[in-house]
């Protein structure tokens, strides 16, 4: 019964979840904090209260909204990737090197080609994974996890070493990039950049590729039944590959575009866990692209809110941390949605 | 390098430093090990040591005594596997996403802690902790090799040796081990048998709580006397890979653990030897890589074992 109905209903659940998680978050504070309406208000208002605010709600959002649709595409096709963080570094290391090191191209060719490399590092490395899953049948939550550390520690040591900037000390990164390459911020102060631009784009892109091609179809079908997707004629491991691929094409966009539009240049450990915010989010929008960008904001929000919480008052922000766990288990509940669903159908029922 | 890691080798220091490391990681893999068998992956391995390190040291420090402070760091981390095990398995939530949930919540709850008692943001090194005693043992610390090699060590690397011993016998020699890993391989099977599949995978969770307790409570207060934020640094993703390279079995994982130990310790050799030719870096990769390719191994040797029993 996958009609409008179901869709209202599980919109209608994971609301219920946010509410839930909210909830859970106001309590803490309501419980710990000496002064908790400075500290709510802090939390919910100041986020929205001005431009510039809203500006990084915007920013944060970016890179929240390409790992989401990475993760997004990947857990379609019925895989369990947790990888997207070492794609998000081997893509973002291999689009800043050619930022750096390639001199003398216009910008407007250079700057597609930074977009297609940081794509090609992440796909790349996201291959391994894939090809390890499909025909060496290794399990990819453990090789995606394993593979991180991999990818961070690696570009760690080219960034350490290699391709440091000679002139910025005792601070592991690269030459800075140079300023026409950098994602602009088009509206004087307001501080939100154009890669939300790109972000929109993506989601409409892998809109149109899940729902749209053939490509996409065969991805869906593999996640929902592999071997009737198997007996039906399609090549499942063919299938699972590329789509673990596509999904490290995007985490790798994540990681260029924060290069290029927040840090300037690669630095060692910029991330800090934008790949695992990806899961949330993917979770949160039931892996549907429109879902990815309204769960994004939703969650720069809450991280932003959380900064200005920790200004504004005596809270620390890991308060988000409690509304972002319980979100994660609410909205993962199989029993819960099954429960509504279940109470749903008994109603009609009774109705007729 | 080559110079400096051969003198640890020779007066004894490198083994000293790879017991030190090896036991978080020996016990934490041990509860993932349980846990795993009974068919629930732990991934917030990871998580429940931080919870357990911060709440062992501030206990301890509170109340003087290291006991007290470990056992309430495993009661916290027993409490969390709970409350995980409720999620997965009553509420259905998918294992790996609830050990995921564990990871993020260890990290971010024990900061949020360290701020709110103590406010603190970066790290809490109390004055007058009492920390896990080391064993010296009369007799053999005098005499030159034996002495260093079995005298001196912290308490808590005796207990993660007796808990292979300890876990081995649970699981084969127990009738409650031949529960657990029934559960795991058929949990229909086991649940047609009259075994309360549900309430096993609860005590399985809790076991992998007890082992990552002690893990973190030993972070905290044997190998360092404060808590760090993020202080376990992968450990726990270490743990969950021993499982894997060890094949699900004590023994096996004792061996992982002594390798990934020794891959800690040549990393701490390195970044301490000033103009080392070695990437330190490349060192702390060979175990992910180690076991990602065992990972390979098994999974051929499986399908080969399949093909063969097939023909």
């Amino acid at each position: 019964m996958k009609t409008e109905k179901a869709i209202y209903l599980e919109l209608a659940g994971i609301a219920f979840a946010i509410v839930i998680a909210l909830l859970c978050g106001f309590a803490v504070i309501l419980a710990t904090s000496a002064e908790p309406f400075t500290a709510l208000s802090s939390l919910i208002v100041d986020p929205v209260s001005n431009l510039f605010n809203i500006g990084t709600i915007l920013n944060k959002a970016v890179p929240l909204i390409f790992t989401g649709l990475s993760l997004a595409v990947v857990f379609q096709s019925g895989v369990f990737s947790m990888g997207a963080e070492g794609q998000l570094y081997a893509g973002g290391f291999l689009g800043a090197l050619v930022a750096v090191n390639i001199h003398g191209l216009p910008a407007w060719i250079h700057f597609p080609l930074i977009l297609v490399c940081a794509m090609a590092g992440g796909a790349l490395f996201a291959g391994i994974a894939g090809w390890l899953k499909a025909y060496w049948n290794a399990n990819e939550v453990v090789t995606t996890l394993m593979l991180n550390f991999v990818a961070i520690l690696a570009t760690s040591y080219f960034v350490n070493n290699v391709f440091k900037d000679p002139a910025s000390g005792g601070y592991a990164r690269m030459p800075y990039i140079s300023p026409d390459l950098l994602l602009k911020k088009p509206i004087p102060g307001f501080p939100a950049h154009t890669g939300f631009v790109l972000a929109l784009l993506a989601v409409v892109v892998v809109y149109l590729l899940l729902y749209k091609t053939k490509v996409g179809y065969e991805l869906r079908l593999v996640g929902k039944n592999s071997r009737f997707a198997d007996y039906g004629g399609i090549h499942t491991n063919r299938v699972i590959i590329s789509s673990i691929m596509i999904g490290g094409a995007l985490a790798g966009l994540a990681g260029i575009v924060e290069i290029l539009g927040v840090h300037g240049t690669y630095k060692d450990n910029f991330s800090a866990g934008l790949g695992f915010d990806g899961i949330i989010i993917a979770l949160l929008a039931r892996n549907h692209p429109v879902g990815v960008l309204i769960a994004a904001l939703f969650y720069a929000y809450i991280q932003v809110g959380a900064q200005t919480m920790q200004v504004g008052s005596d809270m620390p922000r890991e308060v988000a941390v409690i509304i972002q766990v319980m979100l994660v288990l609410l909205v993962s509940s199989q029993a819960i949605f099954a429960f509504l669903k279940q109470k749903y159908a008994t109603r009609q029922k009774a109705v007729k | 390098m080559w110079q400096a890691l051969w003198t640890q080798i020779a007066d004894l220091t490198l083994i000293v430093v790879l017991l030190r490391l090896m036991t978080p990681i020996l016990l934490s893999a041990l509860g993932g090990l349980i846990s795993d068998i009974a068919g629930v992956i732990n991934i917030g391995l990871e998580g429940l040591m931080l919870l357990s390190a911060f709440t062992s040291i501030a206990v301890g420090a509170a109340t003087d005594s290291w006991v007290i402070g470990t056992i309430a760091g495993v009661a916290a981390s027993v409490a969390m596997c709970y409350v995980m095990g409720f999620f997965s398995i009553k509420l259905k939530v998918d294992i790996i996403i609830a050990g995921f949930a564990v990871n993020i919540f260890g990290s971010g709850f024990t900061v949020f802690l360290m701020s709110k008692i103590y406010g603190l943001t970066g790290n809490y090194s109390p004055e007058n902790l009492n920390p896990i005693p080391n064993v010296v043992i009369p007799g053999i610390q005098d005499i030159p090799v034996l002495g260093k090699l079995l005298s001196g060590h912290n308490l808590m690397v005796w207990i993660s040796l007796i808990a292979v011993v300890f876990c081995f016998v649970l699981l084969y020699r127990t009738p409650y081990g031949v529960h657990l890993r029934s559960v795991g391989e058929a949990p229909a099977a086991a649940k047609s048998l009259g075994i309360p599949v549900g309430r096993v995978q609860y005590s399985a969770l809790a076991w992998s709580g007890v082992f990552s307790g002690l893990a973190g409570a030993y972070m905290s207060m044997g190998m360092t006397s404060m808590f760090v934020k993020d202080m376990t640094a992968g450990t726990g993703f270490l743990a969950l890979a021993v499982v894997l390279l060890g094949n699900r079995n004590p023994v096996g994982i004792f061996f992982g653990s002594l390798i990934f130990g020794l891959a800690s310790a040549v990393t701490t050799i390195v970044q301490t030897t000033p103009g080392s030719q070695v990437p330190s870096q490349f060192i702390q990769m060979i175990p992910y890589v180690v076991t990602i390719v065992a990972l390979v191994i098994f999974a051929v040797r499986k399908k080969r074992k399949l093909l063969t029993q097939a023909s």
